[in-house]
């Protein structure tokens, strides 16, 4: 039964969470927690499977808080609860290693849904933010690399395939999972597991795009 | 001993000064006597050696021939010059004809240099001079005679030979100015006594004259009298060859910038002084040629007065037109009159004119003390110095056989126009340079104003941008949004709200505010993804109504004009046909399909669903009205149509071309 960290610093949504994961009897919640701080003594203390943090958080960030458990905790999901679900902080969650994110205003049938499916692999994608992603990718095609010396082996293994690019290119029009697997001839199981190799190459894309900097500003000296 | 190297090197001495300063004899026996006296020997003493009745002493080289030519007692008086000996007497007789004269005739001992310009010959005759000299025994080399000046030619006989003639004898052409050489071959010479007897022809002016004959070995006579052609007639040669070339760059300076007068004058100058200088080299001139030969010195002024007015920036327009007027009517006089008294006093006249110019261009060259100005008025002093020596030496006061110096001062006036062209082109070099630099500074500062001005407009461009911005967001807060609150409050004040109700209204605001939020994702005018974001926002409540969405998009080209505001209109006119559909059509299945219609170069989005139709008995609602507004704001439109078989379609027509 997968145990749940709620980390929510509204008091309502806090319940609200707690009490729709409680409803469902393959949750377990082991904690709710109001602040970053908590979030994070709670993360090492009972090593939770899922993480539903949201990104304003009184004290630490909810970013941090995220990293804090992918660094820690490899195999603990880690969910955004936004109210938007806007680019900015969604993707500022992927690349702190969040698989995904849900809506602060779902019903209850889709938050629990959303939860079923992130734990399956199946990171939502908007139009917007899959747009995004095409032009960062884009960006670091072959020829105008921003990686140097030894980021080039991470920066070439987070090149986009052929396969993901599609992806991409048919979920900034709109498509669906379902509709997008049968437009390539795959399953929609094959195309969410696509999308998560993508979050993940953002993940490790942005790791790299900070060992650049750091390395421009001379932050580090050696790799 | 010492004596007689003392006397030894005075004769060298006296050689060399003699051979090189040949111009000035009176010159010469005042140095030469100086240098007696620092030898230490009296005057008296050095006599016999210049009259040289003895044997010369031996030159020093022991290669120099030793000189075969000696005079007897009784012959005229020579002085012996480097190996050969000078013949300064003769006898004169005065004939009217070309043959040599006879026994009768009564000769008069002459000195030499002889002219006739203060003895009352007759001019229109021929004069004849008789040379004798003694030889110690006939010559092995051939011998050369050399005479400095002629005036006018002369026909040369040795021991009663015609030996050679200095130009043409038949009319009375004039060479002045060329020194004379005849080679003597060796048989035509005796030992013991001979002769040289001399016709000369006076010139068109009446003026006549012979210089001191030289007679030597070839070799030696030649250098004596290349010497002196060198001063009298091919250095002024160059000059010309020089001048002339000197005109031609000025006048393609005059002519690429016409504006510098300076260089037309000076070109004018040049040309001038050449025609002045022809007379020195050319060999028989005739009567045109004298012509240009005697007025160009009027000429030289002229042109001269407005060169250096010019060239120091003055102006004197009536001295101007005065030497003007003095240049051509002195052309016109010479042109008539060839006398030696009209020559006289028009070069008297034209030495007053030129103290007058020589004031006036010193005053003018000297108000501004620039280097090019005194080098040039150096020049002119000099130059006119020289002219005062020529115009006395016309005159005789000198040996008759002076050189005129005159020709030899046109390279000082080139100096000074040198030393001008150099200054105004370092100075035009050095303008450049600082010009350029100023240039550059200047650009430097403008384009720093530019980037600055660039920066403004940035920032007030930026400014303006989130000015408008925050205006649209205001506008549609308050629109939406806002009205949406402002009337669920009401309702709720009222308690005429169901809690459903309250819950529909409070997601259609957070769907209104979704809507602003994603229309501020720059989109880069693709409307899929627009449409894509609005699907990806609805889903959820389609889903929750149990109502399937079809998504039939296909590509569409780039609408420019997808800001932010546009971007919003259309999602709320595409929502508006969704939300109709989720609350009135009763509907199980909606598509949405995008298209091109590019005969009205539009591009569509149609919603249908198959869901009950439009109640035709109803007047459409305030909806579709918000719809075809919002539309029309786009230059589009909105029909709305009802599909056989049940089910409505919503078309919304976009333009492709940018809208204002």
């Amino acid at each position: 039964m997968p145990r749940v960290l709620i980390v929510e610093d509204d008091p309502a949504f806090r319940a609200r969470y707690a009490a729709m994961l409680a409803n469902d009897p393959s949750f377990e919640v082991v904690a709710s927690v109001g602040t970053g701080g908590e979030g994070l003594a709670m993360l090492d203390l009972s090593k939770p499977d899922i993480l539903l943090v949201d990104l304003g958080l009184p004290d630490v960030s909810g970013i941090e808080v995220i990293r804090h458990a992918s660094r820690t905790l490899p195999q603990c999901e880690c969910m955004v609860v936004t109210v938007f679900g806007d680019e900015e902080h969604v993707l500022a969650s992927i690349e702190a290693g969040a698989a995904g994110y849900l809506l602060k205003d779902a019903s209850e049938e889709s938050f629990l849904s959303g939860i079923r499916e992130l734990m399956n692999g199946g990171s939502p994608i908007s139009p917007i933010i899959a747009r995004r992603l095409l032009r960062r990718f884009h960006a670091d095609s072959p020829g105008e690399n921003i990686a140097v010396d030894k980021a080039t082996d991470e920066t070439s293994s987070v090149a986009l395939s052929d396969r993901e690019r599609e992806i991409l290119l048919l979920a900034s029009k709109g498509f669906n999972y379902p509709e997008m697997g049968k437009l390539m001839g795959i399953s929609p199981h094959t195309v969410t597991s696509h999308v998560k190799k993508i979050y993940r190459k953002l993940q490790v894309h942005s790791r790299g795009e900070a060992v650049f900097e750091a390395n421009r500003m001379g932050l580090i000296r050696t790799l | 001993m010492a004596k007689q190297y003392l006397k030894r090197i005075a004769w060298v001495l006296s050689a060399r000064f003699n051979v090189l300063m040949s111009l000035h004899r009176r010159c010469a026996s005042i140095l030469f006597a100086s240098v007696m006296a620092t030898a230490g020997l009296s005057h008296s003493q050095t006599l016999p050696l210049a009259r040289a009745s003895a044997t010369p002493p031996a030159p020093a080289s022991a290669s120099a021939p030793q000189p075969t030519l000696k005079t007897a007692p009784a012959s005229h008086t020579v002085a012996v010059i480097n190996g050969g000996i000078e013949l300064a007497q003769a006898e004169f007789a005065l004939t009217g004809e070309i043959r040599p004269p006879g026994a009768d005739t009564a000769w008069q001992t002459v000195t030499l240099p002889d002219s006739w310009r203060k003895l009352p010959r007759d001019r229109s005759r021929l004069g004849w001079y008789r040379l004798r000299f003694e030889l110690a025994s006939a010559p092995e080399n051939p011998q050369a005679i050399y005479i400095a000046r002629i005036t006018n030619n002369i026909a040369l006989y040795i021991n009663g030979v015609l030996l050679g003639v200095s130009g043409n004898l038949k009319s009375r052409e004039m060479s002045w100015n060329l020194a004379q050489l005849f080679v003597v071959p060796p048989r035509m010479l005796n030992a013991g006594r001979n002769e040289i007897l001399i016709r000369l022809h006076p010139d068109g002016m009446a003026r006549a004259g012979l210089a001191r004959v030289h007679i030597g070995e070839e070799a030696e006579v030649r250098a004596l009298h290349d010497r002196r052609l060198l001063f009298q007639s091919t250095a002024p040669k160059f000059i010309a060859a020089l001048l002339a070339l000197t005109m031609m760059l000025s006048i393609a300076l005059w002519a690429s910038r016409r504006q510098e007068t300076v260089f037309g004058f000076f070109a004018l100058l040049c040309l001038a002084t050449i025609a002045r200088l022809w007379h020195t080299f050319a060999r028989d001139i005739d009567s045109w040629g004298w012509v240009i030969a005697a007025p160009s010195i009027s000429w030289m002024m002229a042109t001269q007065t407005y060169f250096v007015l010019r060239f120091c920036g003055q102006t004197s327009p009536r001295f101007e037109r005065f030497t003007a007027l003095f240049a051509v009517a002195s052309t016109l006089i010479l042109g008539f009159s060839s006398s030696a008294s009209v020559v006289a006093v028009l070069f008297m006249f034209n030495t007053a004119v030129s103290l007058v110019m020589l004031a006036i261009l010193g005053r003018a060259l000297t108000r501004v003390p620039k280097l090019e100005n005194l080098t040039l008025l150096l020049a002119i002093v000099i130059n006119f110095s020289l002219a005062i020596h020529d115009l006395i030496n016309y005159d005789e006061r000198f040996d008759f056989d002076t050189l005129y110096v005159l020709p030899l001062g046109g390279p000082l006036l080139l100096f000074a126009m040198a030393i001008l062209l150099i200054r105004r082109f370092v100075d035009v070099m050095q303008q450049h340079e600082s010009l350029n630099a100023e240039l550059a500074s200047r650009v430097r500062d403008r384009e720093q104003e530019l980037a600055h001005s660039y920066e403004r407009l940035r920032v007030l461009d930026q400014q303006r941008t989130t000015a408008e911005e925050r205006q649209r967001l205001m506008r549609d807060m308050h629109d939406g949004i806002g009205s949406h609150l402002m009337s669920t409050l009401a309702l709720t004040r009222l308690g005429s709200l169901s809690q459903h109700d309250m819950q529909e209204v409070l997601a259609d605001c957070i769907d209104e505010l979704k809507i602003t939020i994603d229309s501020l994702e720059p989109v880069e005018s693709d409307l899929l993804v627009v449409l894509g974001n609005l699907r990806y926002r609805l889903e959820p409540r389609l889903q929750a109504a149990g109502i399937s969405l079809e998504w039939a998009v296909s590509d569409l080209p780039p609408l420019a004009y997808l800001d932010p505001g546009n971007v919003r209109s259309v999602l709320r006119i595409v929502q508006e046909a969704f939300t109709n559909t989720l609350k009135h059509a009763h509907a199980r299945r909606i598509t949405l399909s995008t298209g091109v219609d590019y005969s009205n170069a539009r591009v569509f989005v149609r919603v249908t669903d198959d869901g009950v139709g439009l109640d035709s008995s109803k007047p459409p609602g305030r909806g579709l009205d918000n719809m075809k507004n919002r539309a029309t704001k786009l230059h589009g439109s909105v029909e709305c149509l009802s599909l056989k078989g049940g089910g409505t379609c919503v078309n919304l027509y976009l333009p492709m071309a940018k809208i204002a």
